[in-house]
């Protein structure tokens, strides 16, 4: 059994029906026996979900385990803030996916110039093209590939304020040029110049993506699909969120900012 | 022994059954909700914490203002447990399934209209990481048509037992008067 189907087993709830002996008069018992009942209801529920606990921290996704696919490129750091932040969010996204567009202009976006300026969230970003989308997997090369060479936080944001217009003709490159120096363009060009074949993307059947073997961020796509495939990402965007050691449980889709930061203070002020 | 004294005591039975299934399902639901995460042990603080991150849950229907998110998400878990234990209880039983029904009904209409919109979030039903799709649809529908079929029982019970109390008091009057 892989982690993947692991970690979707003990999350599912398989208790339709809870064995109990009940008799006509049961309809007039004090609420002292309803309450009795109660309790013997929940605890073998509460064994149940102590159980899938170690499953779901078994899921935690490291954010800094990246293999060097060329020695003489450095590992891209697609992560914002600082890295000794008390709360780490890891973020799995799609660059063509409009949830994940609207995730980052209105949630992320207040984050990182709130929580992840002030030094109490440690922003990782994980690609997770989706197979349907036409052009993911080559935005996740570019923000990789700016990645390699430090600019990955001015990538990132041209691919999802410009999400619309290069979604519509495939055009990355404009956006990206725009975002960075010249010379630092001339650099991430030259990253992707093995780049020519159909990106990595993550499959429908979890199978293990392809990468092109002259293009040195493949490797870094790849495994952050099968980091998402572990957690298990079922949609994008879904994000881990990690205090003091220990992982909460993932979430998918759009969430408000004034929500995430209760959550954050929450974690905080625990 | 007639078919209708027959009918009469398995009827009961399923609705015992019925109300103790749907008694259960609510306080594992909010237990769910309530229970610490990421092996915190249960106190004030990590119910706070599973509340909040219920909220977020709550949020991702994208259906509630911001400022409402918070009180809703902390409103329902509280809710669930009451009604567990009323539908355990027995007690008012007609109340208690027809406010049951109507809450099932309100959830299954809020993800039908997600699941309809392409929203792809968690259900938040039983706590995080279960994923909204057509078996979670499947699954609430099914409970929906228990808490209905619950609440007919219940109160076609009571009207029975009315019926028979008339009756009973129709037969005792003219003996008082003898």
């Amino acid at each position: 059994m892989t982690l993947a189907q692991e970690a979707k087993l003990s999350s599912r709830i398989n208790r339709p029906f809870v064995r109990r002996t009940t008799s006509s008069t049961a309809s007039r018992a004090p609420w002292a026996v309803a309450i009795l009942a109660a309790f013997a209801i929940l605890a073998p529920a509460s064994n149940a979900q102590t159980a899938a606990t170690p499953a779901s921290a078994k899921t935690a996704a490291p954010a800094h385990k990246h293999a060097a696919a060329d020695p003489a490129l450095s590992a891209p750091v697609k992560t914002i803030g600082n890295h000794s932040a008390p709360i780490t969010m890891e973020v799995f996204s799609d660059y063509q996916c409009p949830s994940c567009g609207n995730f980052y202009e209105i949630t992320l976006r207040a984050m990182i110039q709130d929580y992840v300026a002030s030094g109490k969230v440690y922003l990782v970003h994980h690609d997770f093209p989706l197979q349907m989308h036409n052009y993911s997997g080559q935005a996740a090369r570019w923000a990789n590939a700016a990645a390699m060479i430090g600019q990955f936080q001015d990538v990132d944001a041209a691919l999802f304020d410009n999400q619309a217009k290069w979604t519509a003709d495939g055009d990355l490159e404009k956006y990206v040029a725009g975002a960075i120096s010249p010379a630092n363009f001339k650099r991430v060009q030259a990253i992707l110049k093995g780049c020519t074949g159909p990106a990595p993307t993550s499959k429908v059947d979890r199978s293990l993506p392809q990468g092109e073997a002259g293009c040195p961020v493949d490797p870094y796509i790849i495994q952050d699909i099968v980091l998402g495939t572990q957690v298990p990402v079922q949609a994008t965007p879904t994000f881990v969120i990690r205090y003091k050691g220990q992982s909460y449980p993932a979430s998918s889709g759009f969430i408000t900012w004034p929500i995430l930061k209760q959550f954050f203070d929450t974690l905080l002020s625990q | 022994m007639t078919a209708n004294e027959t009918r009469t005591p398995l009827a009961s039975t399923l609705l015992i059954l019925g109300r103790v299934a749907l008694a259960a399902i609510f306080l594992f639901a909010a237990y769910a909700k309530l229970k610490p995460q990421a092996s915190m042990p249960w106190s004030g603080s990590s119910i706070k914490t599973s509340l909040s991150l219920f909220a977020m849950q709550v949020d991702s229907y994208q259906l509630l203002p911001p400022q409402l998110v918070s009180p809703a998400a902390h409103f329902l878990p509280p809710l669930e447990l009451f009604l567990g234990l009323w539908l355990l209880s027995g007690v008012l039983l007609r109340y208690a399934a027809l406010i049951t029904t109507l809450l099932l009904g309100a959830f299954f209409g809020v993800m039908v209209r997600t699941y309809t919109a392409g929203l792809e979030i968690n259900c938040g039903c039983f706590g995080p990481g279960e994923r909204l799709g057509p078996l979670t649809l499947l699954r609430d529908g099914s409970l929906l048509a228990l808490a209905l079929a619950v609440t007919i029982g219940a109160f076609l019970r009571g009207r029975r037992s009315r019926v028979e109390s008339a009756a009973v008091a129709g037969v005792s009057a003219p003996q008082r008067a003898d």
